[in-house]
């Protein structure tokens, strides 16, 4: 799973926010992460599976496997639902 | 033939026509250095979204555009405002459309008399310079024209929404980010869009930002200067 192309993520006034810019997102949208968030967007700037995003997850916070993997799966779902994922990655 | 026009501190070069041109008049220059950059027109690219828009109001928008996509260059952006001056510092009041920015404005000069003016209307630039931020006039103002070729240091930007009662608190977190955020120019590539949330990100940081809610008395504007105008002065004792 990848993210699209164009989006911007910066720290400003304490929050993680990220906007599209390009072509093709709807342009005037803007989102804020939380920690767990950032941590996973940044992975999937790159390209992950739900395993990677899980390993990421367990590696930074003190929590069972059960719990990262239902916290990955509902924000991936969220993007999803967003079109901010590359269709090829829809699997 | 080309003029060369100094608007907020950028030496540009721009072909013009029209209201464009009348509302450059005073920012025109007759140095002969190098501009900065030039001010581009694309018609055609206005008329795409605004099918039925006049050559005059096309050419208007797309040299604004331009100018204003430029300016994140040279640490600036337009913040979609009115910007009123008392005391020689600006005070700017940004909201959608149809809110009440320039009705504030205008209460504030009402208030002020003498003391105070309106540098830009709808569209100042603000912009870095010497590690200070400004709010400038541009020949882009809006619909009436109001605005003075000048640089002003800027005290504050508040952002204003109706209300009965008047109120103002500091505005800060992702609320402050996403309304301005909503009333800046936002050009579409990667690289400019990534400038304005850079810049969007110092603002915040150096400049005091408010929530205004107000109605359209006088009161509005004691309660908006008082905050503003103690802000500004308890930062500069510190």
């Amino acid at each position: 799973m990848k993210l699209k192309q164009g989006f911007i993520m910066r720290e400003i006034a304490g929050e993680t926010i990220v906007v599209p810019s390009g072509d093709e997102l709807k342009l005037n949208m803007m989102i804020t992460l939380n920690d767990t968030g950032k941590l996973l967007w940044k992975k999937l700037e790159v390209g992950a599976d739900m395993d990677e995003l899980v390993q990421a997850m367990l590696a930074k916070y003190d929590v069972e496997e059960q719990t990262a993997r239902s916290g990955a799966e509902a924000f991936v779902a969220k993007l999803q639902e967003r079109g901010f994922l590359e269709e090829a990655s829809n699997v | 033939m080309a003029n060369k026009y100094r608007i907020a501190g950028l030496l540009v070069s721009m072909e013009s026509f029209g209201r464009t041109v009348e509302q450059a008049v005073p920012y025109l220059c007759d140095s002969q250095e190098a501009a900065d950059f030039i001010v581009q027109s694309n018609i055609e690219a206005v008329r795409e979204t605004f099918p039925n828009m006049t050559d005059d109001m096309a050419e208007y928008l797309s040299t604004g555009s331009s100018f204003y996509r430029q300016l994140l260059n040279y640490d600036g952006f337009m913040l979609h405002s009115s910007a009123v001056v008392v005391d020689g510092r600006a005070y700017l009041f940004s909201a959608d459309c149809g809110t009440g920015k320039s009705t504030h404005t205008q209460l504030w000069l009402r208030h002020f008399g003498e003391r105070a003016y309106i540098l830009n209307d709808d569209k100042p630039a603000l912009r870095i310079v010497d590690g200070k931020w400004y709010a400038f006039g541009t020949p882009w103002s809006g619909k009436y024209d109001m605005s003075v070729n000048e640089g002003v240091e800027l005290a504050g930007i508040a952002m204003l929404e109706r209300a009965e009662k008047n109120t103002i608190e500091p505005y800060t977190g992702k609320s402050a980010v996403f309304d301005i955020y909503r009333q800046v120019n936002r050009p579409k590539s990667y690289e400019y869009r990534d400038k304005l949330l850079i810049l969007i990100g110092k603002l915040i940081t150096d400049v005091p930002i408010w929530k205004l809610e107000c109605n359209m008395e006088t009161d509005a504007v004691e309660v908006a200067y008082n905050a503003m105008h103690d802000f500004g002065k308890m930062n500069n004792n510190e």
